[in-house]
């Protein structure tokens, strides 16, 4: 290996590039800037104030903090529906006020204080709701209405009882545990939000309910086209939001005691500051709760920070409203070009040096020939892209199609054809099951089973989550092709965990071990990742041992062997390393040898190109993908191996007339039937000295 | 001293901008191929020509004394009965490109770099441009000038793709004497000028790997003018015709190719490493063998190659008015099979295109073409 080569390898050895693009597909990574806001806020006031980490400070702000986030949650739920409720600041000084009236004047007892006030914001919430949501006012108009109207109430409550609540004084040792009560250590306003943080979260991230006021938030009139009960879900979450400000208004009730004229004034526009510096988008349908307790406590430090720096008020308020103008800006700009950046990060080439690629000219095993030229074509025009096909006891031939079908060609002519099974996806490798029923890889939704009966089964569509994948790689994307172990187990190879099924020629150009190979034990129901870093693990199939199976590796251009039982267990040996084309499916001859689909040629252009990530990398960003350098799929072969990597025979179809690319081959009583995901017939081909009597399922389950 | 630290200046922004555009792509790093549109829509009249004479190697096409005379080899055929190719006369070397020089007579280059002048007024003596001039692509007579394209200094013209991948810009233009035997280089450092013809008192050549036109002064070369620029194909033998001028363009340009000619790195390599036949290169006919590389729209589906698959080649003919803008064309497209056309000429009513590519020489009526235009 040269030596720019060697560079290259252990540079894309060292660096996981595709990292990048995979974190950036996570939601959660729209919280980074936030996030890192905070950090940012917290190293700088922390360098400046003294004692800004000292246990008073952190205990005082903590209990407002409570408060304060309680009102930002509020208010990050009608957001994230797509409205904006101005009126959390009066509804706040509503629920304080309403709270000690009722405590001290109407002196009733404390679970029928908070139940009242929190009702009475409700009410608030609830006329904002009717008005927004059934009526379809304006959000903005509408509750900054509700703000001068409910604070023109607090004003009239507090004429009448501000002196009385002055005078009247709560012997309730529950009442205070509110406001200056400590749940170990921990202040109870902030075990409130903590708790209520986590229900909003789960609520919007997991329950039908939250995925409404999302889906309304993404989009309003989508939302009703599927059937979402938009007027009755926004009205709901204004009335949250009136909850759960009168619910800060109880908490600063019993912390401070005291109703003002000047409680609450302004609190909306720092909590809708908070609410969007944390990383809630106005125009709503993203947002979390996760991301309006990092806006408050982003605020809150600021606010409280700067007021003990000795900043003026004014300036105070300027500074928070160009934050609030930065984290709008900031947030368009985000939604507006991160799926850009996504889409230049996300495939990321790696080095992939093949071994040389071994010639195609005479004294070579892979010598051309024109082997294929005769086959008999069956189902020709009427099939749309069988990518593997087999043979029944009766000589019945299954193939998959492109719509998601699987088709029976009747023995024993071929001629007619029936849909024996409508799945969907694509389906891909199949394999009997001892019992007869067919066992088959569809790609996209996972592993099934078509019963004799024709009822279809999913056995499987996940697996066991990896640890320190950052993409979520339990659902299966591509299962491509099985085969079954004596003992039932079925394993199948699924190509790409980073890729749609579709996006097959991105991971050839990542050529990255994206794929694995997975076990499914119908006897226990689990399904498990027995291999992993595979590059496009294809096709599978079983030794006679009964201890291993063969897989191809396509873009590795490798065939090896995996030992799933015995005591080789767990080790996997090269059988072909160095193929000149790339494989695809694997099956038994009648003699006890294995036929192998070449589904493409290498080409010296991209083996070449497999050594030079970069270009690659460049080559996906700048060139539409029909002009990408392509694995040469337009010429295929059928190789007959051995156990022992030894190639016996090739067979060609030299110009590519019927089978331009071979995904699949089964040998069936002297007759070898041929496949292709991206051809319109199945070949049959008369082997010449094949045992006449030999068929698959026997070969696997005897005669039956 | 202004000027040179102006042009000091100038030399250090465009390698800033240079290197902003490589890192995004834009600019001279955009890699882009004009659409075909307009005059150039894509058809089908080269393969659905009515005749096609199939010729081996065939290349170049001229009108000699109302004959068609055509090049294929190191031999000169002429088409007799429509069909078949009786053969004129051979040379020692292949043949580069034939010439009429008026009044009967022609001038055949050689790979070799010499023009053997023929029949009418001449007795077959040789000429030579220059030593070291040995990659003739294209001539033009006029008058008692001959003029003559070198397509690039370094190579043959077998070597062209080389030549392209190398990004070389050696090619010149020179006049001959007939008289005399003096000749006189008239325009240098041009990017493989593998046509031209006589306009009026101009001289216009076809620039490959520009993929332009451009007129100068045939006596010396300069005032050089782009008629037709950003052509979406590689540009060669231009023949005139009743009514302007036909161009063949030998091979069509392909964002793929745009690409690796912007990867320096990869390409040094492939030129090492990779043997010729199968590099990202354009061809005058591809997808012969396995080895070729192929690209994603290329993929057979249903046992079908897409028409509009992109391709390192292609038949195309275009016809120019007198101002060398493009009328109409003639095409063969990815599927097709009359690829590679480095010969064009007008002939009793019908435009003769020779398809190296593919070996054979196809001729559509011109009356034909009418209902194109």
């Amino acid at each position: 290996m040269s030596m720019p080569d060697t560079i290259a390898r252990w540079r894309y050895r060292a660096v996981p590039d595709h990292m990048l693009g995979e974190i950036l597909t996570k939601r959660w990574i729209d919280n980074a800037i936030p996030l890192l806001f905070l950090v940012a806020v917290v190293a700088a006031f922390g360098s400046v104030i003294p004692e800004f980490f000292g246990a008073a400070n952190v205990t005082n702000l903590t209990r407002q903090w409570g408060e304060f986030s309680l009102l930002v949650l509020a208010l990050t739920i009608v957001i994230v529906a797509g409205g904006i409720d101005l009126s959390v600041g009066s509804t706040f000084a509503l629920g304080n006020i309403v709270a000690l009236a009722l405590l001290n004047v109407a002196e009733w007892p404390m679970p029928a204080v908070v139940a009242a006030t929190l009702a009475s914001g409700a009410a608030v919430g609830l006329v904002n709701g009717l008005l927004v949501g059934f009526l379809r006012l304006r959000a903005f108009l509408t509750t900054l209405v509700t703000l001068i109207i409910v604070r023109a109430i607090v004003n009239m409550l507090l004429l009448h009882y501000s002196v009385l609540i002055a005078a009247g004084f709560a012997d309730s040792d529950a009442w205070y545990f509110l406001g200056e009560g400590s749940v170990l250590g921990v202040p109870f306003s902030v075990v409130v939000v903590s708790i209520l943080a986590v229900t909003a979260h789960l609520v919007l991230t997991r329950t039908r309910a939250g995925w409404h006021v999302l889906a309304i938030g993404g989009s309003r009139r989508s939302a009703h086209n599927v059937g979402i009960s938009v007027r009755r879900v926004i009205c709901a979450t204004y009335v949250v939001s009136g909850t759960l400000s009168a619910l800060a208004g109880v908490l600063f009730a019993s912390r401070l005691g005291g109703a003002g004229a000047d409680t609450g004034i302004g609190l909306e526009i720092v909590a809708l500051t908070a609410a969007v510096v944390g990383g809630n988008s106005l125009g709503g349908g993203r947002g979390s709760a996760a991301k309006a307790i990092i806006g408050s406590i982003t605020v809150m430090l600021m606010v409280n920070s700067l007021v003990r720096l000795g900043v003026t008020s004014g300036a105070n308020s300027l500074l928070l409203g160009l934050v609030l103008l930065a984290a709008v800006a900031i947030d368009v700009r985000w939604l507006k070009n991160r799926h850009k950046v996504l889409s230049k990060v996300y495939v990321s080439p790696t080095f992939a040096a093949l071994p040389p690629a071994p010639a195609t000219e005479a004294p070579s095993p892979y010598a051309l020939n024109d082997r294929l030229r005769h086959v008999e074509l069956i189902g020709l025009g009427a099939i749309d892209g069988p990518e593997d096909v087999i043979l029944d006891e009766d000589d019945h031939i299954y193939a998959g199609n492109r719509t998601g079908d699987i088709i029976r060609f009747l023995a024993p002519d071929y001629r007619r054809q029936e849909v024996y099974a409508h799945i969907g996806g694509r389906p891909l490798g199949m394999a009997f099951a001892r019992d007869g029923s067919l066992l088959c890889c569809i790609g996209g939704m996972g592993l099934y089973r078509v019963a004799q009966d024709r009822t279809i089964e999913k056995l499987t569509d996940e697996t066991n989550r990896s640890w320190f994948s950052v993409i979520d790689d339990s659902r299966l994307r591509l299962a491509d092709d099985l085969d079954v172990a004596p003992d039932g187990r079925v394993f199948f190879s699924e190509a790409t965990v980073r890729y749609e099924m579709h996006d097959w020629p991105v991971d050839c150009l990542e050529s990255r071990g994206n794929g694995r190979i997975i076990c499914f034990d119908p006897n226990s129901g689990v399904t498990r990742t027995v291999l992993r870093n595979l590059v496009f693990p294809n096709g599978i199939c079983m030794t006679h041992d009964g201890q291993s199976f063969l897989f191809a590796e396509t873009w590795g251009c490798r065939v090896s062997r995996y030992y799933f039982s015995g005591p080789k267990a767990g080790t996997v040996e090269p059988v072909i390393p160095d193929l000149p084309g790339y494989p695809d499916n694997i099956n038994r001859a009648s003699d006890g040898t294995y036929w192998l689909a070449l589904v493409g040629m290498r080409t010296p252009s991209l083996d070449l190109a497999l050594k030079m990530p970069g270009f690659r990398k460049r080559m996906a960003r700048r060139t539409a993908p029909d002009e990408w350098l392509y694995p040469n799929i337009n010429s295929g072969c059928i190789v007959r191996f051995d156990e022992s990597g030894h190639i016996l025979e090739t067979l060609w179809d030299l110009g590519g007339e019927n089978h331009p690319m071979i995904t699949s081959m089964r040998e069936h009583k002297g007759c070898l039937y041929i496949g292709g995901i991206l051809n319109n017939r199945i070949g049959k081909l008369k082997l010449d000295g094949a045992d006449p009597e030999w068929t698959g399922p026997a070969s696997y389950w005897g005669h039956r | 001293m202004d000027g040179a630290r102006l042009l000091l200046g100038a030399q250090v922004i465009g390698g800033l901008t240079r290197a902003w555009d490589n890192l995004l792509g834009r600019g001279e790093a955009a890699v882009t191929v004009p659409p075909l549109d307009g005059a150039l829509r894509p058809n089908r009249w080269l393969d659905e020509a009515t005749s096609r004479v199939s010729l081996p190697a065939v290349d170049c096409l001229a009108t000699i004394s109302g004959r068609l005379v055509v090049s294929a080899g190191n031999a000169i055929y002429a088409l007799e009965d429509d069909s078949t190719w009786h053969k004129l006369s051979d040379y020692e070397a292949d043949v580069a490109c034939i010439a009429p020089l008026g009044a009967g007579a022609q001038a055949v280059a050689l790979a070799t770099g010499d023009i053997a002048l023929e029949g009418h007024g001449f007795d077959g003596h040789r000429v030579r441009v220059a030593p070291d001039v040995a990659c003739i692509t294209d001539m033009a007579a006029s008058g008692t000038d001959l003029y003559v394209t070198n397509g690039s200094a370094t190579g043959s013209s077998e070597d062209w793709q080389l030549d392209l991948l190398q990004k070389n810009s050696s090619g010149s233009i020179w006049r001959i004497d007939l008289k005399s035997g003096r000749s006189r280089q008239i325009a240098g450092g041009l990017a493989y000028p593998a046509g031209i013809a006589v306009d009026g008192a101009g001289l216009v050549y076809a620039e490959a790997w520009k993929h332009r036109l451009v007129r100068i002064a045939a006596s010396n070369g300069v005032k050089a003018q782009v008629l037709y620029a950003d052509l979406p194909g590689y540009p060669g033998r231009i023949a005139p015709a009743d009514d302007g001028f036909w161009l063949a363009v030998f091979a069509p340009r392909s964002q793929l190719v745009e690409f690796v000619l912007r990867e320096t790195a990869y390409r040094n390599r492939m030129i090492a490493e990779v043997p010729r036949s199968f590099w990202i290169a354009p061809k005058l006919r591809s997808g012969c063998c396995f080895y070729e590389p192929l690209q994603g729209g290329g993929v057979k589906h249903l046992g079908l190659l897409k028409p509009w698959s992109p391709t390192m080649s292609a038949g195309l003919c275009v016809k120019l008015d007198g101002a060398f803008q493009p009328r109409l064309s003639l095409h063969s497209r990815a599927d097709g099979a009359t690829h590679g056309v480095t010969g064009i000429a007008e002939h009793q009513g019908r435009v003769f295109a020779a398809a190296r590519g593919d070996g054979v020489v196809v001729s559509l009526a011109l009356a034909e073409l009418g209902d194109e235009r």
